[in-house]
């Protein structure tokens, strides 16, 4: 994945406001990468331009050897496919089962559901340690167990690249750090990259790299506890 | 195989959803029932009417009619000179042909509810010694009308006529005015109420002409004509229309064209067709303005959902398929009440007002069109929704 001289505004005319300056960024296949700053300083802008919920402005995001600027709704579209999402809120689907939800992330990559569907949304589940609440409704789940099933969901395809927002800011301090650690290991894996965003200090551990931002620039990169351990135990 | 892969293609998220808020569903279900029967009964009243006008035709015994050239229907179908019918008669083909008179005419009623009220019947002429009905109830009767003054009466007829015609079934030979004179009642027999006359009272043709002075047996109304059995009716009437030749004050018709061009007339002429059309586009908006309210507010509902599913990589067109979903369910689930509601009260109506209401198969069809129609145009509104949607939003 790699960002070059990439700025963007929002608005328009007198209120028109940069939110990113000529960022540039380059993260390897399978590196694990936390995104951190205060609010407002363009994060999220990031994820979801590498994720391709936004049109590039001005620079160039190339994700898998992919240029997304100007790229239209239809390769911006197999873009999102390649990309796994996990989103402050869960954003489970109310009317689906656990399975369902997790299921939606093979049924999003545009050819349908495949025939072994279900078993791959099950084998899914019992990764984050859920196999035994494959049917129930997200009303029946606790926040740390919806957040795992948001992992699921966003995993199940096994897209080369996780984009993760907050993922723990919902959750007490044990499952989210539990829910990061999952998200960790299942992504070292199955060599997938992933860059979350977080102001969450106590899961920082499980980072190979700690990036700053402020105000839409990248002020220090720094190497995460989890650089030091082997990849391999 | 096949088709299970078919169903399994994709998850049914449209019904998943309906099926999760059971309320919003049944109040859909009801809208969408709700307009299927208001458009049932237009269709079915409009039909009705049509139907009601020739409900008569259906009884005459004959193959082919002859009207004058300026019939509008049955009940003012104007005069033609009789010696048509004997020009008919000596076509080749033809079996017998004779003079039926018709004329509507106010009596006073002897109803229960509106004794010695004014009302206006059908009254029918025709020579006693002629099968001019297919009802074998009436033809026995018949000869009951030679005595003049004297006729048979519509036990449909429009109104609580029970002890009425229990006199006349007992004998009792009833007596009520017809037209300024006395009428006594030998019989009763069965046709039905139209728009036009509450009833219709059948008599012998010289009984006709006493009531109706202005008429005379040289004008008849309508002439029957039966085919000889190894001849078809229509290859017989273009031969009778050949045999005018240029007198175009008759009118040659088998008794299908008749019917038809009876119904013509009244769907052409009348705002029958105008108004009951206009019902049926007010049930269809109300239909979409109840599923497009609910299907809105559903889309409303699930917006974020559907932000994070494009997110995920979801088409416009996957997501739109959705709502589409959700509409063909609603009119599938709104129609099958609506329609045995529409049946019921078609009985009602037809024990009720003694009309022809009936379900036909093209009705079916068409308003299981129409609900469809309905509810896919409020999806189409209620997609625009899904298009605002923006994955940008769920971070």
């Amino acid at each position: 994945m790699e960002l070059s001289r990439l700025s963007h505004w929002y608005g328009a005319g007198e209120t028109r406001r940069q939110v990113l300056f000529e960022l540039d960024l380059v993260i390897p296949r399978g590196e694990v990468v936390f995104l951190m700053g205060p609010s407002g300083c363009g994060k999220t802008t990031i994820l979801t331009l590498v994720g391709g919920l936004r049109s590039v402005q001005q620079g160039s995001v190339r994700v898998a050897g992919r240029e997304l600027a100007g790229a239209n709704e239809a390769r911006l579209i197999a873009n999102r496919r390649q990309c796994g999402f996990i989103f402050q809120a869960h954003n489970l689907h109310r009317s689906l089962t656990a399975r369902e939800n997790v299921r939606m992330g093979l049924e999003a990559q545009g050819r349908g559901l495949p025939p072994d569907a279900d078993e791959r949304s099950e084998r899914m589940l019992a990764v984050v340690g859920l196999a035994d609440h494959a049917n129930k409704f997200q009303h029946q789940l606790s926040g740390g167990q919806r957040q795992r099933v948001a992992i699921a969901r966003a995993l199940v395809a096994e897209p080369p690249l996780i984009l993760a927002d907050e993922p723990t800011a919902a959750l007490d301090r044990q499952t989210g750090h539990d829910v990061v650690a999952l998200l960790r290991r299942v992504a070292r894996e199955r060599g997938m990259t992933v860059l979350m965003v977080t102001h969450d200090n106590r899961v920082l551990d499980f980072a190979d790299r700690l990036l700053e931002m402020e105000d839409g620039r990248i002020v220090a990169a720094r190497p995460g506890a989890a650089a030091a351990a082997p990849v391999n135990p | 195989m096949q088709i299970r892969d078919l169903v399994r293609r994709r998850t049914p998220l449209g019904w998943k959803q309906l099926v999760h808020s059971k309320g919003r569903m049944a109040i859909a279900t009801a809208g969408v029932a709700f307009a299927v029967l208001l458009i049932f009964m237009q269709l079915g009243f409009m039909n009705m009417l049509f139907e009601s006008a020739v409900m008569i035709h259906r009884q005459l015994n004959a193959d082919i009619v002859l009207v004058s050239s300026t019939s509008r229907d049955f009940a003012s179908p104007g005069t033609f000179p009789r010696s048509r019918l004997l020009q008919a008669v000596g076509v080749p083909g033809v079996a017998d042909a004779e003079a039926l008179y018709v004329t509507p005419r106010d009596w006073i009623k002897q109803s229960e509810t509106n004794r010695g009220e004014r009302a206006q019947m059908l009254m029918i002429g025709v020579r006693p010694d002629f099968a001019a009905f297919r009802d074998p109830e009436i033809a026995a009767q018949l000869p009951l009308l030679v005595e003049t003054g004297t006729a048979l009466f519509d036990r449909k007829t429009r109104g609580n006529f029970i002890p009425f015609r229990q006199a006349i079934e007992r004998g009792e030979r009833p007596q009520t005015e017809l037209g300024g004179r006395t009428v006594t009642l030998v019989g009763t027999m069965q046709i039905g109420s139209s728009f036009g006359s509450e009833g219709v009272l059948i008599v012998s043709d010289q009984t006709f002409f006493e009531f109706a002075l202005n008429r005379v047996p040289s004008a008849p109304s309508v002439g029957l004509v039966n085919v000889a059995p190894d001849h078809d009716a229509a290859g017989v009437a273009a031969a009778i229309r050949a045999r005018f030749g240029t007198y175009d004050d008759t009118m040659v018709m088998t008794m299908e064209d008749f019917i038809e061009h009876s119904k013509g007339r009244m769907r052409r002429d009348s705002a029958i067709s105008f108004v009951f059309t206009f019902g049926t586009i007010i049930g269809m908006i109300v239909g979409v303005v109840i599923v497009l309210e609910i299907l809105s507010a559903d889309v409303h509902d699930h917006l974020a959902e559907y932000a994070t599913f494009k997110a995920m990589g979801f088409s416009n067109r996957a997501l739109l398929g959705v709502v589409f979903e959700q509409s063909l369910i609603l009119s599938v689930a709104g129609f099958v009440p609506g329609l045995l509601v529409s049946l019921g009260l078609y009985a009602v109506v037809r024990s009720a007002l003694t009309m022809p209401i009936a379900m036909t198969v093209e009705r079916l069809v068409l308003v299981f069109g129409l609900a469809v129609t309905m509810c896919a145009l409020s999806g189409a509104l209620a997609m625009r929704r899904v298009r605002k949607a923006d994955p940008a939003d769920v971070f």
